[in-house]
């Protein structure tokens, strides 16, 4: 059967049991290569599909998945999810949108043809690790790959969507290890694109053993408060901690520190943060969310002020506003929301001039930011490396220290902002460099 | 789960294709997932994962393929399709199983295939929550989690395994909030095991609520961390964490072979303090970390990594024993059939030594005792490691001072081994899940209470 007909007979047996509900399959393909000592270390290839729904019966919401599609499996995560209905309470603001008909993004953009052979991707992987490991100073490239993966997404409901979208990530990447005498250093970077043959080997190849090299002589610096720019890189990773802030989501569930801000200011003037989910440069690209909303740019921060938090339906109900087209739901989880690509508007500072002047910290790599950073307190304190800095010209390489504060109090801390717009290289947000001042370095 | 007939026949096809060796790895496991939200239910998810994967290798190469899929058409082609640069002559003939049903040292009772205890597991949760809220009008919110998995295997390998096996996972997790109108701090508590919903009779509703509003209220009255260079006390548990990511990661032959370890020339040598043992262990009985069998259906063990300072083992798998010449530790492990397996932590810990924590943090002059450890993460390459305190305390002259935020650790597998001088005598185990090439997989990390003499302690004061 196909997916269209085991979703027709899930909604059946759906609406059969009195209740609504929505049903997202994922199927997709994948292929990871990587290399080691000029061959190829690892082949996997993959195709896996999962069915997963959500059913609301009486106001009570459950959720059951399953990665078979027989009709055995379909009949049993119709069963399960009303079950689990049974035991949710009530939830009065979600409900299964009247969003109907037909949706479809665009293949040429999100899945372009793209007829590249299995050999011309080996050796990819092959001549990434092979040139970077010949490399001055570098012994191995332990962590490398090129990835090929393709994934259809398809939302059904019983008003009546049936949305699909199908999108493509190609990606390489390659981390090395430098040494020289008893320093080490383990630096990389990568590429991704939805085209093959956009990746630049030779670019990553330049990077991450300038990187290496770059970094081998550092050490730490004096322990003091120091004016910091994070590079394109690792700031997006910083706000990616804190992301939960925009989360109608957590608002609702009480756990999210802006929740009561909206309309106040938050953060510096110059600071003016979007979503913007029809940037096609972007990998976060979206047309709908996963309730099948039509996206759109929505102005999060603007001139430092609190504009809106994300919503789902539910949310939104909750907040007695409307959706802004940002659920998300993956077949094994429960109604959310989350960002498609975030975007903060460029500066007025020239970022190759005033942004740069004077002693600063930039920030290159950061570890722990899983661990090391609190979203409800906005308490971080990450592992970091850089350059110490003047006039815009690298005077020292930095290892070994610590870069600490409170998120929300560095927003409003905001002594320049650049110029430039520049996508880190997951093509995930589109960010200029900020300058943060009096920021808690230990060393 | 899959058919014998068509097992060998695929093994077959993939040894007929020249590989060295070829592997199925047959899964299905079924979840239940229940949250609670300010002493309400909110959300109760169930499900089913299942797939196969399929491993051949050639030499050192592994290559990997999944499909969700059972038919013998479908296996064979995706065989076909990764050795298809490899392919050459067959070097040995068809396969003959032997089955063996791998040994079950952790018996479950209320597995999920016979009642998923919906009611009970909400009952706990609701419980844990009202406590934390009563501790203080300053708790403000909660949240609740439960969590149980019911994974079945079954391998087989043209060496002629065929064996099976179930591993039972639980665990439960609450969190509180505290506020105090301007700033707000969180506290947690979890608790898990290889076993099924009789975790229940190992853990306490009001014990876990109390744990969790207790840390919050501690770390609302937390000033920031003075930083710098300075003595540490850790706590025991999850304190262990620190050998976990300073020295466990970097003895898995999964960096090892790659020569991406700071530790893959120093077998036999001293690497730590002589007051340090460390022991790796999947056999402890219904632990987080522990397994019957590792994910290439080698029967687990305990293996010593360090006797006093001096590296004693790896965490080898089968690549790895290959790739080394050390024998396999049963270590190879993998989060699900979408990954091959790799050299893997079980339950990691630093055993217990003859110190008391008073003579440790009387002995301090300005220093820091990290009485809870969140999570960290480390790079193999170079040894550089980072982990987060969630609940820490300013030391001086031999006293705790005050509570301290957003304080993390940093420093490298290798200096900080050496810097540890005293080991308390309090062990415990905490439990998480470990993330790497294999995907994330249940381990438990744990020490006793212990010195670490001058680490790098990042903090904003």
């Amino acid at each position: 059967m196909t997916t269209s007909e085991n979703a027709a007979r899930v909604m059946e047996l759906v609406r059969a049991a009195g209740a609504t509900g929505d049903l997202i399959v994922e199927e997709g393909q994948s292929l990871s290569l990587k290399a080691r000592d000029g061959d190829l270390e690892e082949y996997k290839v993959s195709s896996r599909q999962v069915y997963g729904l959500r059913v609301i019966e009486d106001g009570h919401v459950g959720t059951a998945y399953s990665e078979a599609s027989d009709p055995d499996a379909l009949t049993a995560i119709v069963e399960d999810a009303l079950t689990n209905a049974s035991f949710a309470s009530e939830e009065v603001h979600e409900t299964i949108l009247p969003n109907t008909g037909e949706l479809e993004t665009d293949d040429g953009l999100l899945h372009p043809a793209d007829d590249t052979h299995i050999e011309a991707k080996i050796e990819l992987a092959l001549s990434v690790e092979r040139e970077l490991a010949s490399r001055d100073k570098i012994t191995s490239v332990p962590y490398n790959g090129v990835q090929d993966n393709s994934k259809e997404r398809h939302i059904f409901s019983s008003s009546g969507l049936s949305a699909r979208s199908r999108s493509r990530v190609c990606v390489c990447y390659a981390f090395a290890v430098a040494e020289d005498g008893d320093r080490n250093a383990l630096e990389g970077t990568g590429n991704a694109s939805r085209l093959f043959g956009d990746l630049n080997g030779a670019r990553i190849v330049d990077k991450a053993h300038q990187a290496c090299l770059d970094i081998l002589d550092g050490k730490p610096v004096a322990s003091r408060h120091y004016d910091v720019i994070f590079d394109e890189e690792s700031q997006p990773r910083v706000f990616d901690v804190f992301a939960s802030m925009f989360s109608g989501k957590s608002a609702k569930d009480g756990v999210n520190p802006m929740r009561d801000k909206v309309g106040e200011v938050i953060a510096d003037p110059r600071l003016t943060i979007l979503d913007s989910p029809l940037l096609a440069d972007g990998l976060g690209y979206a047309l709908f969310d996963a309730e099948g909303t039509a996206t759109r740019a929505t102005p999060l921060i603007v001139d430092g002020r609190l504009e809106t938090l994300i919503h789902n339906s539910a949310t939104a109900s909750h907040f007695s506003v409307h959706t802004t087209g940002h659920a998300r739901r993956s077949p094994k989880s429960t109604l959310g929301v989350s960002l498609h690509q975030m975007e903060i508007a460029g500066g007025d500072e020239p970022d190759d001039g005033s942004l740069r002047a004077g002693e600063y910290l930039e920030l290159t790599n950061l570890e722990g930011l899983h661990s090391g950073g609190n979203a409800i307190s906005g308490d971080f304190s990450f592992g970091a490396a850089g350059y110490l800095c003047k006039d815009g010209e690298r005077v020292q390489p930095v290892r070994g220290i610590t870069v600490a504060g409170n998120f929300y109090q560095m927003l409003k801390k905001i002594a320049a902002i650049g110029d430039v717009q520049k996508w880190n290289w997951e093509k995930e947000s589109l960010m200029p460099s900020i300058r943060f001042s009096d920021v808690a370095i230990s060393g | 789960m899959l058919d014998t007939n068509v097992s060998q026949s695929v093994i077959d096809h993939g040894i007929a294709l020249g590989a060295d060796f070829a592997e199925l790895f047959v899964e299905r496991k079924r979840i239940n997932h229940i949250q609670t939200l300010s002493r309400e239910v909110q959300s109760v998810q169930s499900g089913i994962d299942f797939g196969i994967g399929i491993r051949l290798v050639y030499g050192d190469k592994v290559l990997y393929g999944y499909t969700n899929k059972t038919d013998e058409e479908e296996l064979k082609r995706i065989t076909s399709e990764i050795a298809a640069r490899d392919r050459r002559d067959a070097e040995s003939g068809p396969t003959t199983f032997d089955y063996r049903e791998a040994p079950d040292m952790h018996p479950a009772t209320i597995t999920l295939s016979q009642d998923s205890a919906v009611e009970a597991k909400v009952a706990f949760l609701l419980k844990a929550e009202q406590t934390a809220h009563m501790a203080s009008d300053q708790i403000s919110q909660t949240t609740g989690m439960c969590m149980q998995h019911e994974q079945a295997i079954e391998l087989f390998n043209s060496e002629g395994l065929h064996t099976t096996d179930t591993r039972n996972y639980t665990r439960a997790y609450i969190s509180a909030i505290a506020s105090d109108g301007d700033e707000q701090a969180t506290g947690s508590w979890n608790d898990g095991g290889l076993t099924g919903w009789e975790l229940r009779d190992d853990i306490d509703p009001e014990a876990a609520g109390t744990e969790a509003s207790r840390q919050a209220l501690v770390n609302l009255s937390a000033k920031p961390c003075p930083p710098g260079r300075m003595p540490v006390v850790i706590g025991p548990g999850f304190g262990g964490v620190i050998f976990h990511e300073a020295c466990g990661h970097l003895l898995e032959t999964t960096s090892v072979a790659k020569k991406a370890s700071v530790f893959h020339d120093q077998m036999g040598k001293l690497i730590a303090n002589p007051v340090v043992n460390a022991v790796d262990d999947g056999t402890m009985a219904k632990k987080w970390g522990s397994i019957n069998i590792d994910d290439e259906g080698m029967e687990t063990q305990r293996t010593q990594l360090i006797k006093d300072g001096v590296l004693t083992s790896f965490l080898v798998d089968r690549i790895g024993a290959q790739q080394t010449g050390y024998a396999r530790t049963g270590s190879g492990r993998r989060q699900d059939y979408t990954y091959a397996p790799a050299s893997r932590m079980r339950n990691t810990f630093i055993e217990p030594g003859n110190d008391e924590i008073d003579d440790m943090i009387g002995s301090i002059d300005k220093g820091l005792y990290a009485a809870h450890m969140g999570g960290g993460s480390v790079k193999p390459g170079t040894g550089e490691f980072n982990f987060a305190v969630v609940e820490g305390y300013y030391v001086e002259d031999g006293k705790v001072q005050y509570p301290v935020k957003a304080a993390t650790l940093i420093s490298t597998g290798p200096a900080v081994l050496k810097e540890i001088s005293m080991v308390g005598k309090d062990f415990a185990l905490g439990c998480g899940m470990c993330g790497s090439v294999s995907g994330g997989i249940p381990t438990t990390v744990g020490q006793p209470t212990l010195k670490v003499d001058d680490i790098l302690v990042g903090g904003n004061a």
